[in-house]
């Protein structure tokens, strides 16, 4: 149902022409899409219903940002609602959830997370940036990395270092027209995902810009991360599925030594591993967002084996794609490349192949540990 | 989407459970021995759990067998030796067969009493199975086999066979075959153990002169073969794909451990970066697998068929063992190979209830077989192509052709 409204929605708003237009806007997207997509609900889709969201949950984000990665639909939807809003909604705090996710859920306001600095990490270490006391408030001063679409948020969650020990990072919600506060866009290898380098000289908050609590800001931003692994994951599942979907016809009409190269085994076969990569990529990411959804003990592991397996499923489909088109998949002009980079610009993001293959050997240690301590003798010879 | 185990199924399993740690199976070595194993574990009610009731199963949900499967696999012991009677050879009779034909093998098969092999594969009939050239010609009451096939699992052990052979030369190779059940005892029939790069004999050939077959012994029509072989009959399937979860999941665990112990560049190996890479990969590509499982199981559950799309399951299963096994060796180096002499610390099994010490080395050899056997994956990926993805048939020079004038 709502991957069928999704889809009609995207099929109609965001046809490649869509797409290319919007990129020539200032800031890279259709404010008129966004509009409409307000209007269905789409940005309080996973937002709690007492602050005005949709109430639904990982699964049908993923549904919603599978169908976007396939259409390759350009705009601040994953920075606002997937980082932001998750950001927000695991404060836990309702004075913070009733300040913000309202206008988010509705679409008037939008916001998005300012975390990489001069490295990518997804642990706490990876943020330098100091935030230091005054008065009641907190000074701001550093450079954070590929924001997404700062551009188009109205508010930036930075996570920012005030203090030592495992976390001592706290997030902070900035107006991004803040004294102090500027940014300097990026040109992406993926035009359909802006980022900008946004900069803070000494930005003045109050302490009420607090997300979540002083020196445990990773209590809200490791919750953020895991949705936005699953939601990358499925975003790059959309782009996949869509590079599949254009190699099979394209496969069926080309024509060379006579015949469609579909015809052909090395052809034929090259498609044939796309499918499996993409089915099992399915089964990968909507396991993850159910894990997550349900509270289940399996969803840390889960998220590691979609974003881990995903990361890779979608480089070689994409990828072969490229191969399957041969020459005209190389063109600007064909529209082959804009599902390719959708899917590229995930890759890396929210932890990469690596660093979730690491992430799933350590639950997977962990868990055998525990079971080792509560092992029945019956089952132990 | 509820991928959570009811609490029934939950009871259930805690049932299954404790059956099989107060069952162990003790010493499987030789055949009367695994025959009374299976008629154990089908007195539990855990043998063909998802055949009709009426023919001695339990109309048994996928869930439920699934569930069997995987207690099975974390209890390390055997399944049931009758694994082709149970899995394709008794549905096929149930839906196919005369009531004769169900009364006389249907139990026996449940029971271990009859072991059951699948007479398919020839020497010159691999992936084109359908140019198989066994024959069988009719006189007067009784049909006459001459030919030879291989790469027969448990033809060692077997009292029956089902069997494709050629009943019409001079049709397109596909509608010339029939469907015959063989009593392997039958004058004429010639068993070889056929040893394998395990070094191990798991499979055998067979040799058929002048063997005397009765003509009720023929399943459906003449020349209906190739289409009841090509059948998928579901009544099992829910066992099979998450216990495969399972065994890797536990062979996953072990090699944890021996990583532990295995020292390298005077540190375990499991703090070395590459070899957590290694398992790390293994770890997320067995979830993967699991999902899958899950996914099947579902479809199962709400009565659907599996149809092409599972020649992406076994695409996938059969080439992540082959990749798993070279991790292995990977990780292991020249101990990997070592069919004897292995530390203990560093193998494999130390100490299954069966008793039988399985190797690295042996699973590492097994590993090739499974991309081959039942469809190799170059046939999978065919089928994928062509009849899910809807690709272009390739031109084939056989389609027509009788099968007399070289198959």
């Amino acid at each position: 149902m709502l991957r069928n409204l999704a889809r009609e929605f995207l099929a109609r708003e965001s046809t490649p022409r869509a797409v290319r237009a919007a990129l020539l806007e200032p800031r890279g997207f259709s404010d008129a899409t966004w509009q409409q997509m307000a209007e269905m609900g789409l940005p309080g889709l996973a937002i709690d219903a007492g602050y005005g969201g949709q109430g639904l949950g990982m699964i049908e984000l993923a549904l919603v940002l599978d169908e976007m990665g396939r259409a390759a639909y350009p705009g601040p939807y994953f920075a606002s609602t997937v980082l932001a809003a998750s950001v927000i909604a695991a404060s836990g705090h309702d004075n913070q959830m009733a300040r913000y996710l309202p206008d988010l859920a509705h679409g008037r306001m939008r916001a998005t997370l300012a975390l990489i600095e001069d490295a990518p990490l997804w642990t706490p270490s990876g943020v330098k940036m100091l935030a230091e006391r005054r008065g009641d408030g907190f000074v701001l001063s550093g450079v954070k990395r590929l924001v997404p679409f700062a551009e188009a948020a109205d508010l930036v969650l930075v996570a920012a270092r005030t203090g030592d020990g495992a976390d001592g990072t706290t997030v902070f919600a900035i107006p991004s027209d803040s004294p102090g506060l500027s940014m300097t866009p990026n040109v992406e290898m993926d035009r359909t995902n802006r980022t900008s380098t946004v900069i803070f000289e000494g930005v003045v908050v109050g302490s009420d810009a607090v997300v979540g609590e002083i020196g445990r800001g990773w209590s809200v931003v490791g919750p953020a991360l895991r949705r936005a692994a699953v939601g990358a994951a499925a975003e790059m599942l959309g782009a996949s599925r869509r590079c599949l979907e254009m190699s099979v016809e394209y496969a069926k009409v080309r024509q060379q030594f006579g015949q469609p190269i579909g015809m052909f085994q090395a052809v034929k076969h090259m498609c044939a591993e796309m499918l499996l990569e993409v089915e099992n990529a399915h089964a990968a990411v909507y396991y993850a967002a159910w894990a997550l959804d349900a509270g289940s003990p399996d969803a840390p592991l889960a998220v590691a084996a979609a974003k881990g397996y995903v990361s890779d499923a979608s480089r070689k489909v994409c990828g072969s794609a490229i191969q399957v088109h041969g020459g005209i998949g190389f063109t600007w002009e064909y529209d082959l490349h804009l599902y390719f980079k959708r899917a590229k610009h995930f890759e890396p993001l929210y932890g990469d192949a690596d660093f979730h293959r690491e992430q799933a050997l350590q639950l997977m240690l962990e868990r055998a540990s525990a079971s080792e301590a509560t092992k029945e003798p019956a089952l132990a010879s | 989407m509820d991928l959570n185990y009811s609490p029934e199924d939950e009871g259930f399993r805690e049932r299954v459970r404790r059956w099989f740690a107060e069952h162990p199976p003790g010493a499987l070595d030789t055949l009367e021995q695994k025959k009374a194993w299976q008629r154990k574990l089908y007195e539990a009610g855990f043998v063909g759990m998802g055949w009709p009731r009426e023919y001695g199963g339990q109309d048994a949900r996928p869930m439920e067998q699934a569930i069997v499967a995987e207690e099975m696999a974390a209890a390390d012991v055997p399944g049931a030796i009758n694994s082709l009677a149970l899995g394709l050879i008794g549905p096929t009779l149930i839906v196919h067969g005369t009531d004769e034909q169900k009364r006389r093998y249907l139990q026996r098969m449940l029971t271990a009493e009859e072991i059951w092999c699948q007479l398919y594969s020839e020497p010159d009939s691999g992936s084109d199975l359908a140019s198989l050239k066994t024959s069988a010609v009719r006189e007067g009451d009784h049909w006459s086999i001459n030919g030879q096939k291989v790469w027969t699992s448990l033809g060692s052990y077997a009292a029956f066979g089902i069997l494709l052979a050629r009943t019409k030369p001079n049709v397109p190779k596909h509608q010339g075959i029939s469907y015959f059940i063989l009593d392997m005892r039958t004058q004429g029939v010639e068993v070889r153990p056929l040893k394998q790069i395990t070094g191990s004999s798991e499979f055998a050939e067979v040799f058929f002169t002048n063997v005397k077959v009765p003509a009720e012994n023929i399943i459906g029509q003449e020349g209906q073969g190739w289409e009841l072989a090509q059948t998928t009959l579901g009544y099992e399937r829910g066992g099979s794909v998450l216990a495969r979860v399972t065994r890797h999941q536990a062979n996953m665990r072990r090699l944890i451990e021996v990583a532990r112990a295995l020292r390298r560049d005077g540190q375990p190996a499991l703090e070395d970066p590459l070899v957590r890479q290694k398992l790390g990969r293994m770890v997320v590509e067995v979830e993967v697998l699991r999902y899958t499982g899950f996914r099947i199981l579902s479809k199962l559950e709400q009565g659907t068929r599996p149809g092409p799309e599972s020649s992406v399951d076994k695409l996938y299963y059969s080439e992540l063992d082959k990749r798993h096994q070279e991790l292995v060796q990977d990780i292991l180096g020249p101990f990997g190979q070592l069919e004897k002499g292995l530390p203990k610390e560093l193998a494999l099994n130390s100490s299954t209830m069966r008793g039988d010490d399985s190797t690295w080395a042996y699973n590492f050899l097994w590993s090739r077989a499974g991309t081959i056997y039942a469809g190799s994956s170059e046939i999978q990926k065919n089928i994928i192509g062509e009849r899910v993805l809807k690709l272009p048939r390739e031109p084939r020079a056989d389609r027509a052709t009788p099968s007399s004038t070289g198959g």
